[in-house]
């Protein structure tokens, strides 16, 4: 073959291949260990463009540094030479204030090659799991008909949720009498795990999906407390039972005792749902909390709280008393934080010492009286340490979705309550820490002010 | 090409005016890239400054659509959003914003200056490298 015929073979050949890995549907990044960008294909610089704290490209930790800090951390301690470090690592997004089709969660997958590069598949997993999720909850409904049922309470209730009449299946497993009738089903759940809001957004949901089903821990008469599948349907012909009669039964709630299954289900739902460290809710459960309760908030409107706790100065513990003694304050906060909140209050690590709880039903006042209290609590507490006990304290910002609607102009966002809540933490560094702030309008609404509240300290 | 008028750079005013007078040679001879796309986002002008860079013959990206099939870096609120905003709002767009591209999977900085208006049958992605 003639030696210019070759040439632009592969000429063509190169063009091609180079056409094939612009218009790759995902996202690929070859990099130093560091993560030092060496090749990159388009749908990467498309999905982390937006992210980029100083709009480079140059180190791809650093641009998803605001929304996955761990990564350089993870990849550094890989232990062995080459391998997966992880793979279809799920990050939540908070830009999604720009654009409603923006992607909102990011599947990152790592792997190792050798001891100087690594390579990295990024997708937007947005819409994947969102089916998802779907696809999980008819899979827990199948599971919840399916499982062999020993024993279960047949309860009707009526469009207010109170309960319409009693039966012997009500007294086998939940130990409740005859007088139960005409309390709300909210007389099964154990203090805090129930708001009269919820209640109601059960009935709804149900009305809505055909079913609502959850599992947690339900009280029986005597004060004992067991663990359950409360399966909640709408009755199919309850307009024979009268549409203008608010006391005639609406629902039929299942209730089982699936005590024996606790132990599975919940291994099952702490490894996608809980940080590893703390055993608190992840960044994922949160997001998926806070967008329910968005939800729900925007179609019955009620008060949100939120409230970002952050450990005051952690970094010193850190390099004083050294990081398995920092880790064991975290699970120290973790457990205060458990303590102090309701069991219906969504409380999650966000990322190294950044907590946040989500209060459902819940105006400023009382926000910031269980902010404070977890505070007060925390200001009385001491970690062991191999070198001596470690005393700490925490600051907090608390921000409020008020229940009115069209108050927050429509635009009330899980992002916009962050920042808001974000801003008040700053206000509570600024004001000497170990304080709780909470947000007002008055705070400088300025995009870049408090770009990470931790940065302070 | 007239040696009287120099070539427009990439920040002068009236631009996307000019480039929808200018003959493929006078594309060409920018030092700058250009890429032209109309209503559908199909790409109609593509000047040799671009090809070089990316690394593609014009064969290979006239016709197809700009940001999924030539460009689907820019494809996100930062870029393709403007574009779709001013279309939807009837207005002018002419920014200037600090870009990253992706040329031969090289990250490459670069200054991106888009353009539209309701009197150009094209819209503009222009490329210069900082």
């Amino acid at each position: 073959m003639p030696l210019e015929d070759s040439t632009e073979q592969l000429r063509a050949e190169h063009e091609a291949l180079i056409q094939f890995l612009y218009l790759s549907p995902v996202g690929l990044v070859q990099a130093a260990l560091d993560g030092e960008i060496a090749m990159i294909n388009p749908i990467s610089a498309q999905l982390l463009m937006p992210l980029s704290p100083d709009g480079s490209l140059t180190n791809l930790f650093a641009a998803l540094e605001g929304v996955a800090p761990d990564l350089r951390l993870q990849c550094a301690q890989y232990p062995r030479a080459q391998g997966m470090v992880f793979e279809g690592l799920h990050i939540h997004l908070r830009a999604a204030e720009h654009s409603k089709r923006a992607p909102q969660i990011l599947s990152l997958t790592l792997l190792k090659l050798d001891e100087a590069r690594i390579m990295a598949v990024i997708q937007d997993v947005t819409a994947e799991v969102r089916r998802e999720r779907q696809l999980r909850q008819s899979d827990a409904w199948l599971n919840a008909i399916l499982t062999r049922i020993s024993d279960y309470a047949l309860v009707s209730i009526d469009r207010q949720g109170r309960i319409v009449d009693w039966n012997e299946s009500i007294a086998r497993v939940t130990g409740f009498g005859e007088h139960v009738v005409g309390a709300p089903y909210s007389v099964f759940y154990p203090p805090g795990a129930m708001t009269p809001e919820h209640l109601l957004d059960r009935l709804r949901e149900s009305d809505r999906n055909g079913w609502s089903l959850d599992e947690g821990l339900r009280l029986r008469a005597d004060a004992s407390q067991f663990w359950c599948s409360a399966l909640i349907a709408p009755l199919p012909d309850r307009e024979a039972f009268g549409l203008d009669d608010p006391n005639a039964p609406a629902y039929a709630l299942i209730l089982r005792d699936i005590s024996d299954k606790r132990a599975a289900s919940e291994k099952r739902r702490q490894a996608a749902f809980c940080d590893h460290l703390t055993g608190l809710a992840n960044r994922r459960a949160f997001f998926e909390a806070a967008e329910l309760e968005f939800d729900r908030a925007a179609h019955t409107p009620r008060p949100l709280a939120l409230v970002l706790f952050d450990a005051d100065l952690f970094k010193n513990v850190n390099d004083r008393y050294g990081h398995p003694a920092g880790d064991r304050v975290l699970v120290d906060l973790a457990e205060a934080l458990r303590d102090t909140f309701r069991i219906v209050d969504t409380v999650a690590r966000l990322g190294g010492e950044e907590f946040a709880v989500l209060l459902p039903s819940t105006g400023e006042a009382e926000a910031m009286n269980s902010a404070e209290r977890l505070r007060a609590l925390v200001a009385t507490r001491l970690v062991a340490s191999d070198m001596g006990e470690i005393a700490y304290t925490v600051s907090a910002g608390v921000a409020v979705l008020e229940a009115a609607p069209g108050a927050e102009g429509g635009d009330a966002s899980i992002d916009t309550l962050i920042k808001r809540a974000d801003q008040a933490l700053y206000l509570a560094k600024g004001r000497g820490r170990n304080c709780v702030a909470s947000w007002n309008s008055h705070l400088p609404a300025n995009e870049d002010t408090p770009k990470r509240s931790r940065d302070a300290g | 090409m007239s040696t009287a008028t120099a070539n427009p750079s990439f920040d002068a005013r009236g631009l996307a005016g000019l480039l929808d007078a200018s003959s493929q040679e006078q594309l060409d001879a920018l030092a700058f890239g250009v890429i032209g796309f109309d209503a559908e986002t199909i790409v109609q002008r593509y000047n040799a400054v671009e090809s070089q860079a990316a690394g593609l013959s014009p064969q290979r990206v006239l016709g197809e659509p700009l940001f999924t099939n030539v460009a689907p870096c820019l494809n996100n609120f930062l870029v393709a959003q403007r574009f779709e905003d001013a279309a939807d709002e009837g207005s002018e767009l002419d920014d200037t914003i600090d870009y990253v591209l992706t040329l031969r999977m090289r990250p490459i900085k670069v200054k991106l200056r888009l353009l539209a208006s309701a009197s150009s049958a094209n819209r503009y992605v222009l490329v210069q490298r900082r």
